[in-house]
């Protein structure tokens, strides 16, 4: 009983949220298109992007268990993917996107092997090796500009049946890279629905017991891990179409331990909460950022109260409100 | 061949044993944290800048080097132990024991390495040799500093061992990591054992900070780059083995030293990281069994 009203509480809180985030891009697409800004929404384009890097890593730490110390490798290889695409092959944001989405399946599909070989604090070490051979091989290599990273990556052309829209538009940009990063979102939310879902979540609270009952746990965690590879190198893929360039840095452990925090602060394993801890960890380092170079003590203290006293960060903050709200109700039929 | 064996392998080996000791130094207070609370310590790194940036305080103060190689870890015990009794206590006991605290050891490192910048600024700083000038082994000159620290990290090294495995505290720290209920029974606090121990890792991490600053510089993220290493030597040497941190430490710095002489030595970390994925692929233990097995 104590479960479902929780339950119910946990997916009204997810739900208001969903619909508070919706509202703000829409109102801050309005506003920015008429008042012709360009900072807020080019910044809120970045948030998404890295939004989209920190719901891959819930995917694998919130609903699997997992803990990735290394997702930078799938975002920074879909961004070199993409800006060598759009680059040298041609400049279509729908091409480059596919081909990131396969590379990267590929590329998942072959790293599981490696890493889901070990578990628990094992598996955060391997991610992170591997993240690591894979920035130190960009930075020496020439051919991907070394540490100078790859620059010039041309603004895009958009066919739509009302003429051509151009991505150097910021405001084109933040709807494109809304709807891309609504997308990938709306389909790990309808995955977790699904009977793989529920695996998922099997693995995360027992895998031994998983077993007993016959569920060999092995597939279901592969495709969790390639199916997060695509969401990082996705949301990567847009990197270099905001900012016209790519660089090492992009691989590097501050990228894959910043997406860490993100999830953390939002809310492990609500999906959502990530996309929040983007929006809010953005905002927040453009705008302290500007009074002192010294925000990461502040972010840093949060991040260690939460991780002490609140494990669901902010979506569970307001789960565990709308639950003293209904506490003393009559419990509901589900 | 002679030759050769003399001016280009016989210095490389030398400058790869004067890494390695440096790592192993790091890779210790690791293992031993690791081997007894099952932490992954991510803040182990700022706690070596610790020891550089308070020794660089008190030599600013005109407190003479060696007095600070013996005031630094009696000052950062105390801070260890306090971090693990008031932050790593509060989310032991949890489920994810392993996330939760490898996450909060990383929100450590994060503030601590503000804490740096803000206090003494973002810019390198030197720390004097404090044993000038240098010696000749087989025709090659290396600094006397490095080769002191060699035989001094040696002594730590072994002294760190003796600890474990020789005195009644390092028999109470083994049992405790064998079995912490059976060893509570037996009425000892194992709690202290672990605030104790985590003490004792951050104390020998800050002292290998200052024993490194002379040779390298000291600023805010010098912790990285060897922490990269020293967790590479943790891993394939076993997580919470003595022993293997050692060895895996002479291999693996041997290893980037020589293939140096091969390869572009920008790719020396890749390898060393391949050979980390490698070992947890086929040993995810390690080479060598944890703090428990003798």
């Amino acid at each position: 009983m104590g479960g479902s009203k929780m339950d119910n509480a946990a997916r009204r809180a997810i739900r208001i949220t969903e619909i508070t985030l919706l509202l703000s891009a829409l109102a801050l697409f309005i506003v920015g298109t008429i008042s012709g800004d360009t900072f807020y929404l080019r910044l809120a384009t970045e948030a998404l992007i890295f939004g989209g890097l920190a719901l891959s890593v819930d995917l694998l730490l919130g609903i699997v268990g997992l803990l990735s110390l290394g997702q930078a490798l799938y975002f920074g290889f879909g961004a070199y993917l993409s800006a060598v695409v759009l680059k040298e092959v041609a400049p279509s944001l729908a091409l480059s996107l596919l081909i990131v989405a396969l590379a990267s399946a590929a590329l998942g599909y072959l790293a599981s092997f490696i890493a889901l070989r070990s578990k628990g604090v094992y598996f955060a070490l391997i991610t992170f090796g591997l993240a690591q051979i894979m920035a130190k091989a960009v930075y020496n290599t020439r051919e991907l500009g070394a540490s100078d990273g790859l620059i010039g990556v041309p603004v895009l052309q958009l066919w739509t049946p009302f003429g051509p829209l151009d991505t150097a538009n910021p405001g084109v940009l933040f709807a494109i890279t809304l709807f891309i990063i609504g997308a990938l979102y709306a389909v790990l939310r309808y995955l977790l629905t699904t009977p793989m879902g529920q695996i998922w979540r099997g693995v995360q609270s027992n895998e031994h017991r998983l077993e007993f009952i016959g569920v060999d746990p092995r597939g279901p965690k592969r495709f969790a891990f390639v199916i997060a590879a695509i969401v990082a190198a996705v949301s990567g893929a847009l990197y270099p179409v905001l900012r016209g360039f790519v660089s090492p840095e992009l691989l590097y452990f501050a990228v894959s331990g910043n997406a860490v925090i993100t999830v953390i602060l939002g809310g492990v394993g609500t999906l959502i909460g990530p996309i929040v801890g983007a929006v809010l960890l953005t905002l927040f380092k453009s705008v302290v950022g500007t009074f002192t170079a010294h925000h990461h003590i502040i972010v840093g203290i949060i991040f260690v109260i939460v991780v002490i006293n609140a494990p669901k960060g902010l979506v569970g903050f307001l789960v565990g409100r709308l639950n003293r709200k209904s506490e003393g109700a009559p419990h509901g039929h589900d | 061949m002679i030759e050769a064996l003399q001016f280009v392998y016989a210095p490389q080996i030398i400058n790869g044993l004067s890494i390695g000791i440096a790592v192993i130094l790091m890779a210790l207070g690791l293992t031993i944290i690791f081997g007894l609370l099952d932490v992954i310590n991510m803040s182990h790194g700022e706690f070596y800048a610790a020891g550089a940036f308070v020794g660089l305080t008190l030599l600013g103060l005109g407190i003479p080097f060696w007095l600070c190689v013996a005031i630094i870890p009696l000052l950062m015990f105390p801070i260890g132990m306090a971090t693990e009794r008031f932050l790593i206590q509060r989310v032991f006991n949890s489920k994810d024991r392993h996330i939760l605290t490898l996450l909060l050891t990383f929100g450590i490192a994060i503030v601590l390495e503000d804490v740096y910048k803000i206090v003494w600024g973002a810019n390198p700083l030197r720390i004097e040799v404090p044993i000038p000038g240098a010696t000749e082994i087989l025709g090659v000159f290396f600094p006397n500093y490095r080769i002191f620290l060699m035989g001094f990290g040696a002594l730590i090294i072994f002294s760190v061992w003796a600890l474990i495995y020789k005195t009644s505290l390092g028999s109470v720290i083994r049992a405790s990591a064998y079995d912490r209920h059976m060893t509570a029974s037996l009425g000892i606090r194992v709690t202290r054992i672990y605030a104790i121990t985590f003490g004792l890792g951050v104390a020998l991490a800050a002292l290998s900070g200052l024993l490194l600053a002379p040779i390298y510089s000291v600023f805010p993220t010098m912790g990285r780059d060897f922490i990269l290493l020293a967790f590479t030597v943790v891993i394939v040497g076993g997580l919470g083995s003595i022993k293997g941190a050692v060895v895996a430490g002479l291999a693996l710095t041997q290893l980037q030293a020589l293939s140096a002489l091969y390869i572009s030595p920008v790719w020396s970390d890749p390898l060393v990281f391949t050979v980390m994925v490698i070992v947890l692929m086929f040993k995810p233990s390690g080479l060598y069994g944890g703090l428990k097995n003798g």
